[in-house]
This record gives C-alpha cells, structure tokens and sequence, in this order.
C-alpha cells in the first residue's frame, strides 16, 4: 500500500487531509452559529449576510482566491494586521485551509440551516417553559435534534475543501508539502510529460476519499435521525 | 412518370451541386483563427490580435496559458489553429503525437531570464555561485511558474541549478501555473520576488528587474510556431505571414522579445 503511492504523492494526501480537517473543525462553530442565526432570527441585513454566505459557492473560484489574496495577503488590509499577531496566511498550508474553509462554507450552512429550521420551535419553548435558559435550549434540544445536518453539512464542507483548487492555487500557490493539495498536485503531475500516471492514482484516492465521506455521511445521518425520532 | 422521375431527382441534383459549388467558391471574407499562445506572449498578442484584425479582416481568438496546459489541451483535439510555445520541449512533444503540419513550424522568438523584485527601485543584484539568494529572499517567497512543467520555471530551475542556488531555495518557491501568476504575485508585493522572462518583467508597473540570467546559464528559451494538422484555412496562413510582418515583429521588438529568422 506504501509503494502504492510516490512520496510526492503521499506527501499531496496527508496536506490534503490535515488541510480539510483544519478547515472542517475550524469552520464548524462559525457554520451552526451563522446557520442558527439565519433559521432564527430576524434581524436588519439578514438577506445580506445570507448573500455573503452563500458568495463563495457563486462567485468563480478564482475570484474567490483572488480575494483571499487582496484581503489576507501579507500586504492586505486583514493579513498585514493578522502578521503582526504572528499569524500569517499567505502561501503557508493555514492559507490554503482557508481558502477551503470559505469554499466549504455555504455548503456546510445550506445543511445545518434547513435541520435546524426543521426543528419544531414548540420543543424549544416547552424547555424554555420549563425554566432552562436560551443556551441550554440550545446545547439539549435544539442542537441534537439539529445533529443529522450538523453531519451532513459538516461530512459535505469536508468532501468539499479536499477538493478545492482554483481558490487555492490563486491564493496560496503551489508548494509541494505546504499548498499543494490533491488537486493541486493533479494539476501540476498532469502538466509535466508522463505525469499522468502520478495523476490517475491521486485522482483514485480523491474518488475513493470522496465517496467514503458521502457514504459515511448517509450512515451518521441516517443513525443520528434514528435516535433523535426517539425509537 | 417512371422517367421524369430520375430526370427530375439529376435535376435536383444539379441545383445542389451548383449551390455547392456557388458557397464554395465564394471568398472566404472572414475566417476565425484560433491562437493557443504561451502566457509570457500575452502583451503583445494583444497589440497585434486588433491589429491583425484590422489589417486583414480576419477574426483572431486568442487562448493564453502556461505552454504545457495549452499543449495538453492540444493533445486531447482542442480546435487551435496555431500554437506558440514557450520551449520547444512541449512542441517536440505534440509533433512527436503528429499533431503539427509537416513544415508548418519555425522558431519566431527569443527571450531571456530575469530576477525580478517588487517596486519600481530595487537595488540591482549580481547572480554568481556565492549570491546569498536565501538571505535575499527573507521569510518570503521566490515566485516561479511551476518548475517542472512551464517553461518559465523550467528555465529558472536550471539557472539556478547552473549557479548551484537552486538546492537553497527550493522550498521558498511559491509554483505558479503560469509565468504571468508569478508575475502579479511579485507585482501585488505578495511574493517579494520572482523569476520570469525580461518581457514579462517590462510589461508589469510595479516590478524591476535586479538581475538577467547569463545565456549559458539555462536552455535557449526559444519560441516554436506551428501550424496544426489539417489547419489551412486562409486566415490560419494570414496570420503565420502577418507574425513574421514588420508590424508585428516592431510589436514583439518593444515588449523586448528576440525576433529570430526564420
């Protein structure tokens, strides 16, 4: 299995997963808030931030980098304050984690929203009514009952950063072992002459790795709403 | 009635045929060329694509790309009419496939390598084997096309090799998939400096060229044209004639190409 793949390979597979993770568990608690936020509240701009969470899927990749670039680039106005807390984005693998992060985005809220809007608001209430507080409303009944989409959007967001490419490259570049992700990597290998094998067998695991999270994705979702249905 | 049939149905066919022949043989006004043209070209493509244009009323589409995804879309039936390339690697490679012309290809241009810096007034360097280009580069980042697959950064991969800096810098290299990405990294202040082509590095507002890469120190960077198989159209041959014209050559000249002869 180790022969299987090259080093530069392996080396493509492991970015790309620590990558995703990253960008998956990052982004989380930002997508229940922000999905929570647009299932429930009402609030002056709300269309707006619901336009701006759903830009990334929209917009061209590319723009999205390009962005990313202005914005959090060692010179931009976010990245050049961020640098001076030490914490820098530009060309390193955080970089390309969130630019995945912001790809993934809508896709993770799109999914936590609609189970959360699917959650009865009597349930809430009748907590409330029996004297817990709005975030134990929120941690005990609104949250389990909401945990199939928090699988779902979070199992779909990390399928989605592992395969991100056009905000990345724009962003970040191309660094073997700190940017060059799966599709990364696949573009480069197929651009030099008899790359294509290097190419066929990562673009195998990018299947492979994206079809296990769909699948695993049904699974959890399918059990959680099980158990949550009460039987 | 048996008879008037086939007398009617060569009647019909004569219309046709001389229809045929009518739309044949009317001039071809306007053909639309298609350009697969390495990314180092674009600056002058641009002043020559509305010129070419204009001179000959023929519709000119122009594909810019690093030379190795044009030469990739090229092997997978792309329908160009013409590609220039950047190395005569990615050349030699779709020619070995049989996709060019027989004679329809000849060198046009040459360029040369620079070490570009950010900003309008970076003090000049001198590349020899001692140049502390780690200690140059900083916490930084080299910005290169990708280094094993475009000719940019095929190029600068061996000059640096030549100097034998290359093993010192190689994971400061921000890979680009073009030669012109790496160029506005530099030009944007996000990659403080990079290696490109003299013609990119003239093009660009914000870049100055501390260094050019000695002759010897890379592979000729030599620009192959060619006709596709099968291209040719009036317009596929237009175009090759107006590159090889005053007007165009005047074009490559300022951006600071080499026109070779041909």
């Amino acid at each position: 299995m180790t022969d299987w793949l090259g080093p530069a390979e392996w080396q493509a597979v492991a970015l790309s997963l620590r990558v995703s993770l990253w960008a998956t568990l990052f982004s989380l608690p930002f997508g229940i808030f922000v999905a929570y936020a647009l299932a429930r509240w009402s609030f002056p701009g709300k269309q707006i931030v619901n336009g701006l969470v759903h830009l990334p899927l929209i917009l061209p990749p590319v723009v999205t980098g390009y962005l990313l670039l202005l914005s959090f680039g060692t010179r931009g106005p976010i990245g050049s304050f961020l640098a001076d807390w030490g914490i820098v984005f530009a060309f390193r693998w955080s970089g390309a984690a969130l630019a995945a992060a912001i790809m993934a985005f809508p896709l993770m809220v799109r999914a936590i929203r609609l189970s959360i809007e699917a959650v009865d608001p009597k349930l809430e209430q009748a907590a409330a009514t029996l004297g817990a507080a709005p975030a134990w409303v929120f941690l005990t009944v609104t949250l389990p009952m909401a945990l199939p989409g928090i699988v779902t959007g979070t199992i779909l967001a990390f399928a989605k950063a592992m395969g991100e490419f056009g905000a990345t490259i724009t962003f970040v570049s191309n660094i073997p072992g700190e940017t060059r992700t799966i599709p990364s990597a696949i573009y480069a290998f197929l651009q030099v002459p008899g790359g294509e094998g290097a190419a066929l067998r990562l673009v195998i695991v990018a299947v492979v790795v994206a079809m296990a999270a769909l699948l695993l994705s049904e699974i959890f979702a399918r059990r959680v709403a099980a158990r949550v249905g009460g039987q | 009635m048996l008879i008037t049939k086939p007398f009617q149905l060569s009647r019909h066919a004569r219309a046709l045929a001389l229809g045929i022949a009518v739309f044949a043989s009317a001039p071809a006004l306007s053909e639309t060329v298609t350009l697969f043209a390495a990314a180092s070209l674009t600056t002058a493509l641009a002043e020559i694509e509305a010129d070419f244009e204009a001179a000959t009323g023929h519709d000119l589409v122009v594909s810019l790309a690093g030379s190795s995804a044009l030469a990739q879309q090229i092997r997978q039936g792309a329908p160009a009419d013409i590609f220039i390339s950047a190395s005569t690697d990615w050349m030699d490679l779709i020619a070995a496939e049989g996709l060019i012309e027989p004679g329809g290809r000849f060198d046009l241009l040459g360029n040369t390598l620079v070490l570009i810096a950010h900003g309008r007034a970076a003090p000049p360097v001198v590349i020899t084997p001692d140049f502390a280009l780690p200690g140059l580069i900083g916490d930084g980042r080299l910005a290169m096309a990708l280094v094993d697959a475009v000719p940019a950064g095929i190029y600068g991969k061996a000059a640096l090799d030549h100097f034998g800096l290359w093993g010192g810098i190689a994971d400061r290299v921000a890979q680009t998939d073009n030669v012109r990405a790496a160029l506005a990294l530099v030009a944007l202040g996000e990659a403080p400096y990079g290696i490109v082509y003299a013609t990119d590095a003239n093009a660009a507002e914000n870049v100055t060229i501390i260094a050019t890469f000695p002759p010897e120190s890379h592979p000729a960077i030599v620009y192959p044209l060619a006709r596709l198989a099968g291209r040719d159209g009036t317009g596929v041959a237009a175009l090759v004639a107006y590159l090889q014209g005053d007007a165009a050559r005047a074009a490559f000249v300022r951006q600071g190409f080499a026109v070779l002869g041909d």
